[in-house]
């Protein structure tokens, strides 16, 4: 497993705050404590087919 | 600012129009926790238990009970602890409430201790009075990840929605004559030719009693104990009820027989009565039981062994138990019961005599239907009840191992002891049912059926999902029958029953829908107050003396029909009125149902039947139960014309009501009988999705089936919430439109909030190839550029909770390994939210600590998806953390064949 993995941005499912967690934190809202968070959409460029 | 609140406003009440079909289930549910529980509770019998050496009795019995709104397990960290239905729904959990009640231990009477148990958890409706979102207004409802227009009326089980199906049962407390060659097989000398009465409680919970004709003249009285039909001369009921002697029960049975009025209209007694009764009597002074007490120990004698906990009563307690228990439970007076009874003999007579019809019980005229909320007071009183008996046995068994006596039980060791009996398997027990659908119990609770209570409500579109709400079902026990003729679509469900909404095929006229007015009494008036029956019933009782009703009580009135008519008030004979007068009467009180100020709630039934030859058995029935069907309609004998002429009618009083539709001619009504009501609306008797097909009075009737059928699958918008919904999978179209023709229900039910396909402006025939209904032309290139595009939303969870058990104790988490890295793996272990993946290309990958290795795991199916979000969620359990949803977008295909 990688050392230093990059953590990813999450979402808070009843505040909106911006959480970033790193593989085996607490999933949990440091703003508010709710316990469902959303992924961020990627920042990668997607290209759909389109015809 | 000061308009959108205006708006949001405006729309709350828009959408009442919505709430209004959902009703039933909700009012349901709100008695339940009002006052429900309270009842049950009271009607649960304690348990004693006797102490073999020091002759100590031990009682307990349940207190106070408490019923709370759904919170989150563990408080701790977390500043809301609210649990919220979305919350449910994404994390698979059920939306419950903790029960608990108070345990009695009373001891010898004297002293008593209180034990505040928790009997688990409830499930709680949603919109319901428990429910967070009960008082919620549009704007709060999407802050909530809820639609606007949630109605609610479903529960929340392990995620998915369940609703408990309406079902038709026997009409509450109204004595009804049946014709069944099954009666005759029952033992010897039975005919095919009997009275069965279901007998409601206040609990909810019902028990049925019969009384069967025998050839040679006399007559059984039926009722079942845990499933089982004893039988009992009813000579030996009737003087077990009341002291009496044989000359009055003579009388009161002759009575309605009158030579002046025999081959009269409505003279339902014949001379052969008196023979009856002569054989009735005998059958009495057969078994030497002459007097009351004599028949109470003989009842008491013979059920002893069957009835629980009461081994050591004299035999006539017991015998006044069975009567308590079994017979007419929905009367408290045994001068009640006795005039029901002789009431039930004379319906009989007549129906042996034909001189009046039998009763049809698969017409809507003699039914209602079981609700939620009913359903769980059922079950819930019978499942504490069950744990009481349980909790009696292990107790006994536990003074016999030990040979302890009950001062040693002290709080804690009651604790301990009842570990063994858990009382959370009650909650559970209620779960369950909701989860599975199906009835556990010994005592079988005098339902039809034990499977099929509930069903999952699809949001396959908004009209399969209101449709579900608005379904009533026939019963199980019909769907297997090769009879069809319950199947029938008859004119007693005119109003109450869409005559078009029904599934074609197996279910066919099983599965019916209720009109779009079409209502259910509840426990709870128009303005949302609770009812008090009781004062309900006297203020009725005081106008009908007013009026000119002879009292029955203290003893039933010495005549019959012609000359007079028994009044039934909710199953009880509450006097008897001039036959002259009786219809007067009718009309009378319809006129004070229509002002609330009269004491006379809105939903009294009025069942008035006239004098026949033959026909059905006179009498004035009333009824002011809840579950009865109910429609709104205009009276025209007031003359006011505004919403004081809206008088509501179940579907017993309307068999025997002159209703006129404003469609256009009289429905071939005879001068002699004049209109007294009109409908408020020529469609009204349609349900909603039979109300949506514009100009159905223009179609080959089976066409507005078909229609019915097709547009609850049609592919729409199921959910305006999508991106909070966890179902498994949702269809979702692209660009629905609006019908271009469209009917009023259209905008009154707010179809637009959820539009359903698109309107096609060309269409050609091809000349060979398809069947007419599959095919269309469509421009190719519309197609490619989004035309008729939908969306399947379709959730994968993956619970790391589950995959520890395939591996081994180890705890495991999302993680990506650096060693081979997969281009659509985010650092975290999940896929990238965007992206586009295809079949087999992994898209997460797991992590053990504790063997250091890390797997990865393809995607399944046939078709590429688009990863539309990603929830992480901490688990409900405890211990491993980690649980993704993740929503995966599927671009619909289309065939294309040229």
């Amino acid at each position: 497993m990688d050392s230093q993995p990059e953590p990813v941005s999450y979402i808070c499912g009843d505040c909106g705050m911006e959480n970033t967690l790193k593989p085996g934190d607490v999933i949990q809202c440091r703003e508010c404590g709710y316990r469902i968070l959303y992924k961020k959409r990627t920042r990668r460029i997607v290209q759909y087919e389109a015809r | 600012m000061e308009k959108m609140k205006k708006s949001s406003k405006a729309n709350q009440s828009d959408y009442e129009s919505l709430r209004e079909l959902f009703k039933p289930h909700i009012e349901s549910f709100d008695y339940l926790v009002d006052s429900g529980i309270e009842t049950l509770l009271s009607n649960i019998h304690p348990v004693e238990i006797q102490d073999p050496i020091t002759k100590k009795t031990l009682k307990i019995f349940f207190g106070e009970h408490e019923l709370h709104n759904p919170q989150k397990s563990r408080g701790h960290k977390t500043f809301n602890s609210v649990l919220y239905p979305y919350e449910c729904r994404q994390a698979g959990i059920t939306y419950e409430g903790k029960f608990t009640l108070e345990v009695c231990f009373q001891y010898d009477s004297k002293w008593s201790t209180r034990e505040k148990i928790s009997f688990g958890k409830l499930p709680i409706m949603l919109k319901s009075k428990l429910c967070h979102l009960r008082d919620s207004d549009p704007s709060q409802l999407l802050h909530r990840k809820e639609e606007a227009t949630e109605m609610g009326g479903y529960f929340i089980v392990n995620g998915l929605e369940k609703l408990v199906r309406l079902l038709i049962m026997q009409k509450r407390n109204h004595p009804m004559s049946v014709i069944r060659s099954k009666f005759r097989e029952r033992q010897e000398g039975f005919t095919d030719k009997a009275i069965m009465i279901r007998c409601v409680r206040d609990d909810q919970s019902s028990v049925s009693n019969r009384l069967y004709y025998l050839q040679n003249g006399s007559a059984r009285f039926g009722f079942w104990i845990r499933g089982k039909e004893y039988l009992l001369p009813v000579g030996v009921v009737l003087k077990a009820l009341i002291d009496t002697n044989d000359l009055e029960i003579y009388g009161s049975l002759t009575c309605s027989y009158s030579e002046e009025y025999q081959g009269r209209k409505g003279a339902v007694a014949t001379q052969l009565v008196g023979e009856r009764v002569r054989i009735i009597l005998d059958e009495v002074q057969d078994l030497s039981l002459s007097t009351h007490l004599r028949c109470l120990q003989h009842i008491g004698e013979y059920f002893k062994p069957v009835m629980d906990g009461l081994e050591n009563e004299s035999n006539s307690d017991v015998g006044a138990s069975v009567l308590r228990n079994y017979i007419f439970v929905h009367l408290q007076k045994d001068d009640e019961k006795y005039n029901l009874l002789i009431f039930m003999l004379q319906k009989l007579f007549a129906l042996v005599d034909h001189t009046a019809a039998p009763d049809n019980l698969d017409a809507l005229q003699n039914q209602e239907v079981l609700l939620p909320g009913h359903l769980i007071a059922i079950y819930l009183k019978e499942k504490l009840q069950e744990w009481l008996y349980k909790t009696r046995k292990l107790l006994k068994e536990e003074l016999q191992k030990n040979g302890e006596n009950f001062e040693s039980l002290t709080g804690v060791q009651i604790k301990k002891f009842l570990d063994k009996n858990p009382s959370k398997n009650v909650g559970m027990a209620i779960e369950n049912m909701l989860k599975t659908g199906r009835i556990v119990t010994q005592s079988g609770i005098d339902l039809q059926q034990s499977g099929g209570m509930t069903v999952a409500a699809e949001r396959l579109n908004f009209l399969r999902f209101i449709s579900h709400f608005r379904s009533v079902h026939r019963g199980a026990a019909f769907a297997g029958q090769r009879n069809t003729s319950v199947r029938k679509l008859l004119p007693e469900a005119w109003g109450f029953l869409c005559p078009v909404h029904t599934p074609d095929g197996e279910p066919c006229g099983l599965l019916n829908h209720m009109a779009s007015t079409c209502r259910i009494t509840s426990f709870f008036d128009s303005q949302g107050n609770a009812k008090d029956f009781l004062k309900i019933r006297l203020s009725i009782l005081n106008i009908l003396a007013g009026i000119g009703m002879t009292p029955s009580l203290p003893k039933l009135v010495r005549a019959g029909p012609p000359e007079v008519l028994s009044v039934l008030l909710d199953g009880c004979v509450v006097g008897s009125i001039s036959s002259d007068i009786a219809e007067k009467a009718a009309s009378h009180l319809r006129k004070l149902k229509l002002f609330p100020s009269s004491g006379i709630p809105e939903d009294l039934e009025v069942g008035y039947v006239p004098l026949s030859f033959g026909g059905a058995y006179p009498g004035l029935y009333l009824f002011t139960t809840p579950s009865r069907f109910l429609r709104p309609v205009r009276n025209i004998s007031v003359s006011s014309n505004g919403p004081k002429d809206i008088e509501l009618i179940g579907p017993f009083e309307q068999a025997y009501m002159e209703i006129r539709c404003p469609d256009g001619g009289n429905g071939g009504r005879r001068d002699g009988f004049p209109a007294t009501h009109e409908e408020i609306h020529p469609t009204g008797m349609l349900s909603v999705v039979a109300n949506l097909t514009p100009f159905s009075d223009h179609n080959q009737s089976p066409r507005n089936m078909y229609q019915c059928q097709m547009a609850k699958q049609t592919m729409a918008f199921s959910s305006q919430a999508l991106r909070f919904r966890a179902d498994q999978k949702l269809y979702h179209l692209q660009t629905p439109q609006t019908p271009i023709v469209r009917t009023a229900a259209y905008s009154k039910y707010h179809i637009d909030e959820f539009p359903t396909g698109t309107n096609a402006i060309v269409a050609v025939l091809a000349y060979t190839g398809f069947d007419m209904e599959d095919a269309m032309i469509l421009n190719k290139s519309s197609v490619e550029r989004g035309m008729f595009h939908g969306t399947i939303y379709q959730v994968e969870t993956i619970d790391l909770e589950d995959q520890k058990e395939l591996s081994d104790q180890a705890q495991s988490l999302f993680a990506r390994s650096n060693i081979e890295k997969h281009s659509s793996i985010d650092a975290d272990g999940l896929p990238y939210v965007g992206q586009m993946l295809h079949p087999d290309e992994p898209y997460y990958s797991v992590h053990n600590i504790v063997n250091n290795s890390t797997k990865t795991f393809k995607l399944k199916g046939s078709e590429p998806v688009i990863v539309d979000y990603v929830a992480v969620d901490k688990g409900t359990k405890q211990k491993p953390p980690q649980k993704a949803s993740e929503y995966s977008v599927q671009a619909s295909e289309e065939s294309y064949h040229w």
